[in-house]
C-alpha cells in the first residue's frame, strides 16, 4: 500500500499524465461527438452513404442509448493508455530515479507492483472519465436535437467500463513492458505506436488476402481481440445500413486472451526488474 | 588499530563483479567498515568504487562473494531500511519540488513526513524547498540528495563521490556536512578520487585499484613513518658513515642525490654530529613526511590527474 500511495503521489503531480488523460477526453468529445454532430447537422452531402440514408440518420450513434457502443468503439484510447504505460516506467530510467527507488525500503518487486497498481488506478479512472464525458456529450447531442434521453442499463455501462479497462490495461501493460525492456521512453513509444497503428494491421491486412487461414492465427493477436471485445457490444442500427458480420471470436475468448497478455506483461516485467543490474 | 569484524557495519568477502563482456570491475574485494567511522573509499576513476557501492546497495548483483550491509544482505528491505545513499548524481523527479521529492521518499519509506523538514534544515535547503527540482543548481541537487539519504535516519550512509560537480564552496559545505553526519554512532562510507577531501573527512581509508583493495588503514598508517633527508658531501663517505650508524638497509639514495633514512627523526642531531665529526659537509637535514598523494600514487600506479 505504501508503494501504491507513493506512486499515486508522484503520478497525480506529473503534468504529462494530466496531458495524456485530459487529451484523451478532449479528443473523445471532439472526434467522437462535436465534429460528427456538426457534420451531421449542417452538411448536406450524401456521398458514400447508401441510397435513402442521410447524414442526419447517423446521429443516432451520438445519443445516450448508444453511448456505451460509441465509447468502447473509440479507437484512440489504447494509444493514450500505451503512452501512459511508457511514461510511468520509462521516465524512471530517463531521470535515473530507478536507483533511488530501488534503494528505498521496499524490494524491487514491491516497487514494481506499487507502480503497476498506480497505473491500473489511473487507467480505470481514465476509462470512467471517458464514459462520463461521452455520456455528457451524448446528453448534449440529444438535448440539442430535441430527442429523449434514455441510457443503456447500468449493467451494460459497467460491462462497458470493464471491457474498456481491460483493453486499456493491455495497452498500458504493453507500453510498460516495452519501457522496461528498453529502459527508456522514446524507443518504447515508437515501437508501441508502430505496433498499434501499423504492424498487426499490415500483417493480417495483407496476409489474409493471400491466406484465408490467417484468421485462425489472428485470433490470438491483441488488436484483433480488442476488436472482438468491442464488437461484442453490438452495433448501432442506422437506417439503410446493414449490420456488419459477427466477430470471428466471442467476448469470452477476447477477455481471456487480453487477460493472458496482461499477465504475461506483468510477469516478464517482474522478472526483468528483479534480475537486471541498475548501472545507469 | 587492527580491523575486526565484530563491529562491522559493512563487510564484504571476496566480492566480485565480472560483466558479460569479460571486464572485471571488482575483484575479490574484502572490505570492513566499522560502526561510527567515516570510511573513505579511494581510488582512481574506473577503479571499481561505484560498482562496489552499487553492489552494497543491491543495485548490481555480484558474480561471486558475499556482502553484508547493516546486518543483512544488500538490497533487502532489512538492509535498505538502515541505509541512506547517493549513487553518482542524485536523481529526483524534475517536475516536483524538493519538498515533494522528499515527501515522496518519506511515503516510500514509511517514515513520518515531519522528517522532511528536519532533513531540509540539515542541508540548509529550506528556503528553496518549494522550488522545482529542475531549477536547482548542482550543489542544491547534491544537498537534496544528502537530505534524501537522511530521511530514513539511517545507521549507514553510502555516498558515492558526493562533491562531484560542485564548486569549491559547495565542496567545502558538503565536506563539513559529512563530517557532522559522521559524528556519533552513524557510519559513513564515502567514495572519492579526491585525496584532500578524503584526508579531511575520513577516519579510515581503503584504496582500490583495478577492483582490488590494495591498502586499508588510517591516514597515518597509510603514510607510514616519516624519514630523515640528508644532503652531504662527499657522498661516498657520507654513505659509509650513515650505513654504519643506521644500517645499510635503512639508507636510500634519492633521485636527486640526497639520502633518505628510515630512522627515528629524533636522531637528526646525533647523525649530523657524526657526519661533521667525520669531516663531511652537511648542507641539508630535515624530516620528510610522505603525503597521502605519494601513498596513493604508489598504491594505484597513478601518475597524476587526481
Amino acid at each position: 500500500m505504501r508503494e501504491l500511495a507513493a506512486e499515486l503521489y508522484k503520478t497525480v503531480r506529473r503534468p504529462a499524465v494530466w496531458v495524456c488523460v485530459l487529451g484523451l477526453l478532449a479528443i473523445a468529445v471532439t472526434i467522437g461527438y462535436a465534429v460528427p454532430w456538426l457534420l451531421e447537422t449542417f452538411s448536406k452531402t450524401t456521398q458514400g452513404l447508401p441510397p435513402g440514408t442521410t447524414l442526419a440518420d447517423l446521429k443516432v450513434t451520438l445519443y445516450p442509448q448508444n453511448f456505451v457502443i460509441n465509447t468502447v468503439g473509440n479507437p484512440l484510447g489504447g494509444v493514450f493508455a500505451l503512452i501512459l504505460g511508457v511514461l510511468l516506467q520509462g521516465s524512471e530510467y530517463g531521470w535515473g530515479t530507478v536507483k533511488m527507488l530501488y534503494t528505498q525500503r521496499a524490494g524491487r518487486v514491491a516497487m514494481l507492483f506499487g507502480k503497476l497498481a498506480a497505473l491500473a488506478t489511473v487507467v480505470v479512472l481514465m476509462v470512467i472519465g471517458l464514459f462520463a464525458v461521452d455520456a455528457a456529450s451524448s446528453v448534449a447531442a440529444a438535448l440539442l436535437d430535441g430527442k429523449s434521453i434514455g441510457f443503456p442499463e447500468a449493467s451494460e455501462i459497467v460491462k462497458g467500463i470493464a471491457a474498456m479497462s481491460l483493453i486499456f490495461a493491455f495497452w498500458a501493460g504493453f507500453g510498460f513492458i516495452l519501457a522496461t525492456l528498453f529502459r527508456q521512453s522514446a524507443m518504447a513509444i515508437g515501437l508501441g505506436l508502430a505496433y498499434a497503428l501499423v504492424i498487426e494491421g499490415l500483417i493480417f491486412g495483407l496476409g489474409s488476402s493471400l491466406l484465408s487461414s490467417l484468421k485462425n492465427v489472428q485470433q490470438w493477436f491483441p488488436i484483433a481481440n480488442t476488436g472482438y471485445l468491442t464488437d461484442s457490444f453490438g452495433a448501432v442500427r442506422i437506417r439503410g445500413i446493414r449490420a456488419s458480420a459477427p466477430p470471428f471470436a466471442d467476448a469470452t475468448h477476447a477477455v481471456l486472451v487480453l487477460t493472458a497478455y496482461v499477465v504475461v506483461f506483468v510477469v516478464i516485467s517482474a522478472v526483468l526488474v528483479r534480475r537486471r543490474d541498475v548501472t545507469s | 588499530m587492527a580491523t575486526t569484524t565484530n563491529d562491522a557495519v559493512v563487510a564484504t568477502h571476496g566480492l566480485t563483479k565480472k560483466y558479460p563482456n569479460g571486464v572485471i570491475a571488482v575483484d575479490g574485494l574484502d572490505l570492513v567498515v566499522r560502526r561510527g567511522e567515516v570510511y573513505g573509499f579511494l581510488g582512481p576513476n574506473g577503479a571499481g568504487k561505484t560498482t562496489t557501492l552499487r553492489m552494497l546497495l543491491g543495485l548490481i548483483r555480484p558474480t561471486a562473494g558475499t556482502a553484508n550491509v547493516a546486518g543483512a544482505a544488500p538490497g533487502t528491505p532489512d538492509s535498505l531500511t538502515k541505509v541512506g545513499a547517493i549513487v553518482e548524481a542524485p536523481a529526483f523527479y524534475p517536475y516536483m519540488t524538493g519538498y515533494d521529492n522528499l515527501r515522496l521518499l518519506a511515503i516510500y519509506c514509511g517514515v513520518p513526513v515531519k522528517r522532511v523538514d528536519s532533513a531540509l534544515d540539515a542541508v540548509e535547503l529550506t528556503p528553496r524547498a518549494r522550488h522545482k527540482f529542475s531549477t536547482y543548481s548542482m550543489g542544491m541537487k547534491q544537498r537534496l540528495g544528502i537530505a534524501a539519504a537522511l530521511i530514513k535516519e539511517p545507521e549507514v550512509l553510502i555516498l558515492d563521490e558526493p562533491t562531484n560537480g560542485l564548486d569549491p564552496q559547495g565542496m567545502a559545505d558538503v565536506r563539513n556536512l559529512i563530517i557532522e553526519l559522521g559524528k556519533g554512532e552513524r557510519t559513513v562510507l564515502v567514495s572519492s578520487h579526491l585525496l584532500g577531501e578524503v584526508e579531511q573527512m575520513c577516519t579510515r581509508i581503503g584504496v582500490i585499484r583495478k577492483g582490488k583493495l590494495v591498502a586499508e588503514g588510517t591516514i597515518d598508517e597509510l603514510r607510514g613513518k616519516s624519514t630523515l633527508v640528508i644532503r652531504a658531501q662527499p657522498a661516498d663517505q657520507a654513505m659509509a658513515v650513515l650505513a654504519a650508524e643506521c644500517g645499510s638497509d635503512k639508507v636510500k639514495v634519492t633521485d636527486d642525490g640526497a639520502f633518505g633514512l628510515s630512522v627515528d627523526p629524533a636522531r637528526a642531531a646525533e647523525l649530523n654530529r657524526r657526519l661533521v665529526q667525520a669531516g663531511i659537509d652537511v648542507s641539508e637535514l630535515h624530516e620528510s613526511e610522505r603525503s597521502l598523494e605519494d601513498v596513493f600514487m604508489e598504491l594505484t600506479g597513478t601518475v597524476s590527474g587526481l
